[in-house]
């Protein structure tokens, strides 16, 4: 009689949970969305953006940015099991600890991949940026950057609660731990913006990205099993 | 109790070894060609690198270990090494410009391994601001754990990618033929490095041994 | 299924939640746990639940580690003076969200549902709901998968008289179903005495009575209470 279905299946449920949840209350993708734009305005008077200077500043504008939002929004990731004591209805049921990582983990990277792919258009208009299909690699450094910034991200969010610098937590270990993902992120955005340079071979994927590409989904690959392994630490009361 | 007199021995032959190492550094090591006398910083500079790399390394040893076994003492293990390293890597900041200024002609440069330096040392700052924020307990040590682990696995993709990122930066001296006097003059900093780490590591972790049977006292006597 | 805790210390801490506690219990027993604040009734229940481990011994459910085996934590069933539910999503949406942790069908929701009178608000946001609609709801939630556990953590909490009656009603039907057993944490004793039939009281984490009960008395049981938590031991 007792069928404890599978941690994929686990992980499905939970994550279709969040995202209905957040489908209704639009308490996440909302903010961060406007937070980046207000980061671009905020950018734009400090070095007066949307000149020549696009493909030098243009990806460091664009992943801070993105990076200060998506600190907003992993504070969150545990908020609705916070509530009404849910996270003890999960750790009680027949959940593996590892399945609550990995839903809240797809559950940030959806969430981050979301807010990218709406403020881009933003980020186009205010560095006039020509529209074309060299910005089609920008997609899988948007995903392997979000995977990378939640994997280490979900796992020290669980932490936030319990600490006495709550919301300071989680910037002073995601940020001096993320830098060797941002490094890849901004380098490899710098390559694909270079193609929007007029009179540039118009490469699909140019070879300099295979580099930056790969370290992102090696950050991504080793955190996130490393922090899968963890998370049942992190979790227990 | 055996350390005492071991704790001893060691404070001893830290003096002696640091009396020789300054001796040799500024006395016996010849006078750099290049670089001037300046270059005398390079023997603390590489052995307090080292020391810190070792502590991080411990770090995550205590981490592992306090997650397999939930003993207090391996806690306090990597805790007392996180300190050791935040010290030796803040020694490696301050001597490293030192040297910089004459030789680079600025304090600080985007250099790879200086940056990877000034990173890790902000992660571990981190690390013990999770200790010493958190409330008081099992939890706290549990998550300090999960940082020292997630941390020490973060050190070379730090440094692969700082490579990748300033590769033009790359300023530190490459590998040459050392002087004999130069080689020995280093292998005797390593070791009075090596010998004082020691004694640190045994000094602090009596302290906090100490610390934690003076809190279980005070905890009983209240009961 | 059988409930053990094996000199059970937890501490957070410097505070002292459990310092030794013994404690077995067949299947069909049904435990009160009743103490003072911090006397650690709470804590044991959680540990039960494999919400926390114990700082020293064990605790086990049906023989595992039940922070270790799914296959244990799929027989227990937590209900607690929290709805456990999400207020963001409706009644139906909530039992069809844990209904699928423990793999259920939708069936289950829907029979769940008409089970504790709310079949017509299946599709209502829990956020909107009465403090009594909604502890029928945990309930609901908590029964789901026919537990042979269920652990009680304080379920009258907050509830008028007559919703407190109807939910242990509801609860009792479960409770004596057989096979199950059950540990009621409560400040409430009087309430309790329909449920137990074996009264465990703690102070400063440790066992000071453990004595099979019968009685439907609640004063006698609150009489029972007073004694050991005034009188030293």
């Amino acid at each position: 009689m007792s069928a404890v279905p599978s941690t994929w299946a686990h992980t499905r449920i939970l994550l279709r949970k969040d995202l209905v949840a957040e489908w209704r209350t639009k308490e996440r993708l909302s903010p961060m969305v406007f937070f980046v734009l207000l980061v671009l305005l905020v950018f734009n008077f400090g070095f007066e953006l949307g000149g020549a200077a696009l493909w030098e500043i243009g990806p460091g504008v664009l992943w801070t940015s993105f990076v200060f939002a998506s600190l907003f929004g992993l504070q969150r990731t545990f908020a609705a099991e916070g509530a009404n004591d849910c996270l003890d209805g999960l750790l009680a049921a027949p959940v593996e600890r590892g399945a609550l990582y990995l839903a809240k983990m797809l559950g940030n990277v959806l969430f981050l991949l979301g807010v990218e792919l709406l403020t881009l258009p933003m980020f186009g208009l205010f560095f006039n940026l020509t529209p074309g299909l060299y910005l089609l690699p920008l997609f899988v450094v948007f995903l392997l950057g979000s995977a990378s910034v939640a994997s280490i991200g979900t796992l020290f969010a669980a932490m936030a609660g319990h600490s006495r610098l709550r919301e300071f937590l989680l910037p002073l270990l995601v940020l001096p731990m993320l830098i060797p993902a941002l490094i890849s992120c901004v380098a490899a955005t710098g390559v694909i913006l270079e193609g929007g340079i007029p009179g540039r071979g118009t490469e699909l994927w140019p070879a300099e990205l295979t580099v930056h590409v790969g370290m992102l989904g090696l950050f991504a690959v080793v955190f996130t099993t490393l922090a899968w392994m963890l998370f049942d630490f992190v979790i227990e009361e | 109790m055996i350390s005492l007199p071991m704790s001893r021995i060691l404070s001893i032959v830290v003096t002696l070894a640091m009396l020789v190492a300054v001796c040799a550094v500024f006395l016996y090591a010849p006078t750099e060609r290049q670089m001037g006398d300046v270059q005398r910083i390079f023997y603390f500079h590489v052995s307090a690198a080292l020391s810190a790399a070792t502590a991080y390394f411990l770090v995550f040893l205590g981490s592992v270990q306090y997650l397999r076994t939930r003993a207090d003492r391996w806690d306090r293990f990597a805790k007392v090494s996180a300190e050791l390293g935040i010290a030796f890597s803040a020694f490696v900041l301050f001597s490293g410009p030192l040297w910089a200024r004459p030789i680079w002609g600025v304090f600080w440069r985007w250099e790879p391994r200086l940056t990877t330096m000034l990173i890790t040392f902000t992660i571990y700052v981190a690390y013990l601001m999770v200790r010493s924020y958190g409330e008081p307990g099992e939890r706290t040590q549990r998550f300090a754990a999960v940082v020292g682990i997630v941390a020490f696995v973060n050190v070379p993709l730090v440094h692969y990618s700082i490579n990748m990122w300033a590769a033009d930066q790359q300023l530190h001296p490459p590998k040459v033929e050392l002087d004999p006097a130069m080689l020995y003059t280093k292998l005797i900093c390593y070791f009075t490095f090596a010998c004082l780490f020691t004694l640190l590591m045994r000094l602090r972790l009596q302290q906090e041994r100490q610390a934690a049977r003076l809190e279980a006292l005070s905890r009983r006597t209240q009961q | 299924m059988e409930l053990r805790a094996e000199s059970v210390h937890k501490r957070f801490g410097t505070a002292v939640a459990l310092a030794g506690v013994d404690l077995t219990a067949a299947a069909d027993t049904h435990l009160l746990l009743a103490g003072a604040n911090g006397a650690g009734k709470t804590t044991l229940l959680r540990l039960f639940a494999g919400l926390t481990g114990p700082t020293e011994g064990r605790v086990m459910i049906g023989g595992q580690d039940p922070r270790r085996s799914t296959a244990q934590r799929w027989r227990l069933g937590l209900l607690s003076h929290q709805t456990l539910l999400y207020d963001d999503l409706t009644a139906a949406e909530n039992l069809r969200f844990f209904g699928g942790l423990y793999g259920l069908g939708v069936e289950t929701v829907s029979s769940a549902l008409v089970a504790v009178d709310l079949a017509d608000h299946a599709e209502a946001k829990v956020g909107g709901f009465s403090r009594g609609m909604k502890q029928r709801l945990a309930l609901a939630r908590a029964t789901l998968h026919t537990p042979e556990v269920l652990l009680l953590d304080e379920p009258f909490t907050g509830l008028d008289r007559r919703s407190a009656r109807t939910l242990s009603t509801r609860l009792l039907e479960r409770t004596r179903q057989p096979g199950v057993s059950s540990v009621l944490v409560t400040h409430n004793v009087e309430e309790a005495a329909q449920f137990v039939n074996r009264v465990i009281i703690l102070r400063g984490g440790r066992v000071v009575c453990d004595e099979p009960w019968s009685a439907r008395d609640g004063a006698l049981l609150q009489a029972l209470c007073d004694h050991h938590q005034e009188v030293p031991r």
